[in-house]
């Protein structure tokens, strides 16, 4: 076996990097996180005419400086030594813009492959691109992909692994004389991106300084240029005296040179650049449409929900039919192999009550991440941002913290990870703070079944009241931080608008396919566990295993919090129990009252009125279900969910905050709607 | 003039930008520099501008509309 090639896969947003990372690797790609850091780290590993490649997909960026944590953490990845190769995803119908990112890996170094993506939409535009003159221009393999048809993977990877021990070489330039200047040393032979003669003069003295000063350096134009540029990490690490040579910031004049050099490329290499994506402003002329661009987007939003609830209420039926058979033909099974009564009671009532009940709600959770898989995938969701933009500056942010909210209807962990692109603190801190408010598809069990079971007539209106509550709820503690934190409005909104297309099938699927293997193994994990431990503490009291639950350690338990709950409307221990256990992971509030009940399908209409009859003979009615809503939808979100917050805050104090807020907004409110409502009926 | 202030459907080119020196990097490395053409797309009251600059569009806010500043208007190739 050779040894194995570790390629670097890297790219602005939007470039379809994604796509081809997923063309190569399937759905059997590793995720992760960096270390230290929540930047998902995607792997991939397989084979290509018996040579072994490592993938790794680093997240998308636009330059290579050290301003974000994801620019940071892409650089010194492809500047291990681990890195045998860097392949430059670049959209081929932006090529201007692209090639920025393109010119700074180049002068690091390091053998960088060219992967022009999305050659079909260029040719649909009628744009050519000359592919011959691009990689002399640029001294690099350059090789045209479509990653959404599977076109040109193989060459890529073969001058992937023959371009592995190769820097950038052997280019040539057809430089302007008048650009040719006396300049001592003539760079035009050895790099790719020339200079001015100041800043030319200035690396090679910085240069000459650094060799003699730190010995094997193999990189030194690269560090002599980020020094002119004052980036901050390089100084710190190198911290050699260069005042006489550096005496001011020439980032600027770098970019602006490398500008100069892209349109000298662009100009040679690409003919018909004027044909301009018509579609795509036709589109935006109707969905960032100044008036109707807000009333179709909640148009859209409304429809989303709309299928979760109507079409994933209907494939539910069919898993419960599957859940009834299963859970009679293992009780007859159980009982035919004289298996003992407790474990019975612990497979059916317990596991497969609790695991169970959570399985037939996968249809809604498929259908809602398909959705907004849809939406994302199209380049809709980045518009969102924009059209949202004036209603979250009332609320002090940016319409770009909107897409963490968004995302928040899918699962507050990745959601409140989507928050590091808003690039102030504070309105990060505060989209944290606000993100799980919004509903949760981990919540949607709770709605889907106790609005069924309460309100059969207006189901789908309950449910929909909780997305509701929730948005109202983070809009309103949006504004008392604003209140509070008295800061000047800053407005950041810096998005790039990417050209429509139709969302790729593969792309979906491996974004929901990834959502439904968590939801899974979320079932077969936590709530496995969970729904045994909550087993056990209902059947089991001080006095060994109990025939009556409300003499077990979990009654116990629960009655000690009743009191605190009552005013809401939720003192019955059995709640208590199901809202501790949520704590986990929302689903279990669920499962909790299954096994609470004993109850094996959960969904089914014997199943749920025999629950409604359980709880009605306590004096659990309507109004007290509606209040469990309200609580569930607005209390801690789940463990996970509170160690993200962790993470990215890097406090305890606002991790804390968080929680505090939760269980405070929670309480009142239910205890509002309860009180409200107990006045009028 | 700033971009604030531009029209939908023309095009200008970049004079200068005023913003903190981190934004402004960040607006130049997208290719904002001086003397680029860029086309308004779209603007609205609350200040927000859709602008295409090199073939790619972006959206960004009031504050940071009103620090780069435009002149030479043109009319945009949809006209």
């Amino acid at each position: 076996m050779e040894k194995t090639i570790n390629v670097a896969f890297i790219g602005n947003p939007n470039c379809g990097k994604t796509t081809l990372f997923n063309a190569y690797t399937g759905a059997k790609l590793k995720v992760a996180n960096w270390p230290g850091v929540t930047v998902e780290k995607k792997e991939g590993a397989f084979e290509y005419h018996d040579h072994p490649f490592k993938l790794v997909d680093l997240p998308g960026i636009y330059s290579l400086t050290s301003y974000t944590m994801e620019e940071k953490l892409s650089r010194s990845y492809i500047l291990e030594d681990e890195v045998d190769v860097i392949v430059d995803v670049v959209d081929a119908s932006s090529l201007e813009r692209n090639l920025y990112l393109a010119l700074q890996l180049i002068e690091l170094g390091k053998p960088v492959v060219l992967a022009l993506n999305m050659m079909d939409i260029v040719e649909e535009r009628g744009m050519e691109i000359d592919i011959h003159r691009l990689p002399e221009m640029l001294g690099i393999p350059t090789i045209p992909v479509s990653a959404r048809k599977k076109m040109g993977l193989d060459i890529l990877m073969h001058a992937v692994a023959h371009h592995k021990d190769k820097s950038p070489s052997s280019f040539e330039h057809h430089h302007d004389e008048k650009k040719r200047s006396g300049h001592p040393h003539n760079h035009h032979k050895e790099c790719v991106v020339v200079y001015s003669d100041e800043i030319e003069d200035k690396i090679d003295r910085i240069s000459e300084r650094l060799q003699a000063h730190y010995k094997e350096l193999t990189n030194v134009r690269w560090l002599a240029i980020k020094l002119l540029e004052q980036d901050a990490e390089i100084r710190q690490k190198y911290t050699l005296d260069l005042t006489d040579l550096i005496d001011r910031s020439y980032e600027t004049d770098i970019i602006n040179q490398k500008y100069d050099f892209i349109e000298e490329v662009i100009s040679e290499c690409l003919v018909n650049k004027d044909e301009k994506a018509e579609a795509t402003d036709k589109v935006d002329a109707v969905l960032t449409h100044n008036i109707w661009g807000l009333p179709i987007f909640f148009g859209i939003m409304a429809l989303v929900f709309f299928l979760t609830f109507n079409v994933g209420d209907a494939l539910k039926g069919i898993f419960e039919v599957g859940l009834d058979w299963f859970s009679t033909s293992v009780y007859n099974g159980l009982q035919l192999l004289g298996a003992g009564d407790v474990l019975i009671s612990l497979i059916v009532e317990g596991i497969i009550a609790g695991v169970g009940g959570i399985l037939t709600f996968l249809p809604n959770i498929f259908i809602l991440f398909l959705a907004l898989a849809f939406l994302e995938d199209s380049g809709y969701m980045s518009r969102v941002a924009y059209v949202m933009d004036g209603l979250m500056s009332k609320l002090g942010l940016s319409g770009r913290a909107f897409i963490p909210m968004l995302l928040g209807f899918g699962c507050s962990v990745p959601a409140i990870m989507a928050s590091r692109a808003l690039e102030d603190p504070k309105d990060r801190l505060k989209t944290i703070l606000i993100t799980p408010f919004m509903s949760c598809s981990a919540r949607l069990p709770i709605y889907v079944l106790f609005s069924e079971m309460f309100f059969p007539q207006h189901a789908m209106l309950v449910a929909y009241s909780m997305y509701l509550i929730g948005v109202v709820v983070a809009v309103l503690v949006a504004l008392a931080l604003k209140f509070i934190g008295k800061k000047k409005q800053v407005h950041t909104l810096l998005i790039e608008l990417p050209e429509y297309k139709a969302p790729n099938a593969r792309t979906i699927f491996i974004y929901v396919w990834e959502k439904v293997k968590d939801y899974l193994a979320k079932a077969g994990t936590t709530i496995f566990v969970a729904s045994i431990i909550i087993w056990v503490i209902l059947n089991f009291g001080p006095t060994g295993m109990v025939e009556d639950m409300s003499l077990s350690f979990g009654a116990i338990l629960g009655k000690m919090a009743v009191p605190l709950l009552s005013p809401a409307g939720l003192g019955y221990w059995q709640v208590v129990v199901a809202l501790i256990a949520g704590i986990a992971a929302k689903e279990i509030v669920v499962s909790s009252m299954t096994v609470l009940y004993g109850i094996a399908n959960i969904s089914s209409q014997v199943g749920m009125s025999t629950m409604v009859g359980a709880l009605g003979a306590v004096g659990f009615t309507a109004l007290n279900a509606y209040s469990l809503m309200v609580f569930s939808l607005l209390y801690i979100p789940c463990a996970a969910t509170i160690a993200t917050i962790r993470k990215e805050t890097n406090s305890w104090k606002w991790t804390g905050v968080a929680i505090a807020l939760q269980l405070i907004i929670a309480w009142g409110v239910a205890t509002l709607v309860y009180q409200i409502g107990s006045l009028i009926i | 003039m700033t971009l604030l202030e531009g029209v939908r459907g023309k095009c200008y080119s970049v004079q200068d930008i005023e913003l903190e020196e981190q934004l402004k990097r960040r607006l130049q490395m997208l290719g904002l520099t001086q003397g680029t053409q860029i086309e308004v797309l779209n603007c609205k009251k609350g200040g927000s501008v859709i602008f295409k600059v090199r073939g790619t569009r972006f959206a960004i806010g009031k504050t940071t509309a009103k620090g780069i500043l435009i002149g030479g208007e043109k009319d945009g190739k949809d006209n």
